[in-house]
């Protein structure tokens, strides 16, 4: 199980390292634009071919590059109800708050459960090495925090349960 | 000019599906005999590269597809393959790792490691940049 994961991670870390060659270049229809190609895809000699890697049915990662953004969607692995419901809960609420991540998309692409936009300002500003890590480190810490999650409310729903149902003895 | 290049292209496509099957036959053999590398070599072949005939790549991609699942030795695999077919074979790989199937997607992600410290970025750069030879 940790040998498909390490394996899944070193794969994105090559392919985001290939990837992620940004530069700037104003918006050709609309003269003093610049926007982010591959949110707009109106050119297609400015865009990549998109890139699907799947580490089994439940999990994958949607890598779009363009001249000058670079867009990776994530699909995080939820195994049953409980799971499906704090995976949404939680990346809603990093999602709100994408100011503060900086490369972090409002929301995620339909079929995916956290996108981010990686633009080439975005490269100019911070080193490109430090990005990639941020989004690996991220796909590790997300499983270990939704199973911290799932774990707290199963522990508390104990607890309540039990509490409630003294009153019956 | 587009009327006559579909032509052409319909042609085409029948002899290449008929070169596939004849090529997954030998690959086939190969296998039987053990040789999943030369399996391997033969099916990366004759990659259709201008067709954008679906049939032809789907046709293609599973003998590939084969060929790829055999290969238990990585080693071997790449002290063999000349490097020519390393950028067809991440072509491969890359669609392998979009099917979603986890022992196809482990065996993949398998060769995709060795085949970057192997090939190196470039290999990888050249798959996402290339519209024309798409597999």
């Amino acid at each position: 199980m940790a040998g498909t994961l390490r394996l899944y991670l070193t794969c994105i870390r090559n392919t985001l390292e290939a990837a992620m060659c940004l530069q700037n270049f104003p918006c050709q229809e609309v003269e003093r634009h610049n926007k982010p190609e591959v949110e707009l895809k109106t050119s297609s000699e400015l865009i990549l071919n998109p890139i699907l890697i799947c580490r089994n049915e439940a999990e994958k990662c949607l890598i779009e590059t363009s001249i000058n953004s670079l867009r990776i969607s994530l699909k995080v692995r939820q195994a049953d109800e409980l799971e499906n419901i704090l995976t949404k809960k939680f990346l809603r609420f990093l999602s709100m708050r994408a100011e503060a991540f900086q490369v972090l998309r409002r929301k995620p692409v339909p079929g995916y459960d956290i996108s981010f936009l990686i633009t080439n300002y975005h490269c100019e500003d911070m080193q490109k090495s430090k990005l990639i890590d941020f989004i690996v480190q991220f796909m590790e810490d997300i499983d270990k925090e939704i199973s911290e999650l799932k774990m707290s409310v199963n522990t508390r729903g104990r607890l309540v349960a039990a509490e409630f149902l003294k009153q019956f003895i | 000019m587009a009327g006559v290049d579909d032509f052409v292209e319909a042609d085409n496509a029948e002899a290449i599906i008929s070169r596939i099957e004849h090529k997954s036959r030998k690959i086939e053999s190969l296998l039987k005999q053990g040789r999943p590398v030369e399996s391997l070599k033969t099916a990366l072949e004759g990659s259709p590269p201008n067709t954008r005939d679906e049939r032809c790549k789907s046709a293609n991609w599973i003998v590939v597809h084969r060929a790829i699942m055999a290969i238990k030795d990585f080693d071997a695999l790449f002290s063999s393959l000349d490097p020519e077919y390393y950028d067809i074979l991440m072509k491969y790989l890359y669609r392998g790792l979009s099917t979603g199937d986890r022992p196809t997607c482990d065996q993949c992600l398998r060769i995709h490691e060795r085949l970057t410290e192997r090939a190196g970025l470039g290999c990888i750069l050249r798959t996402l940049a290339d519209t024309v030879n798409t597999v």
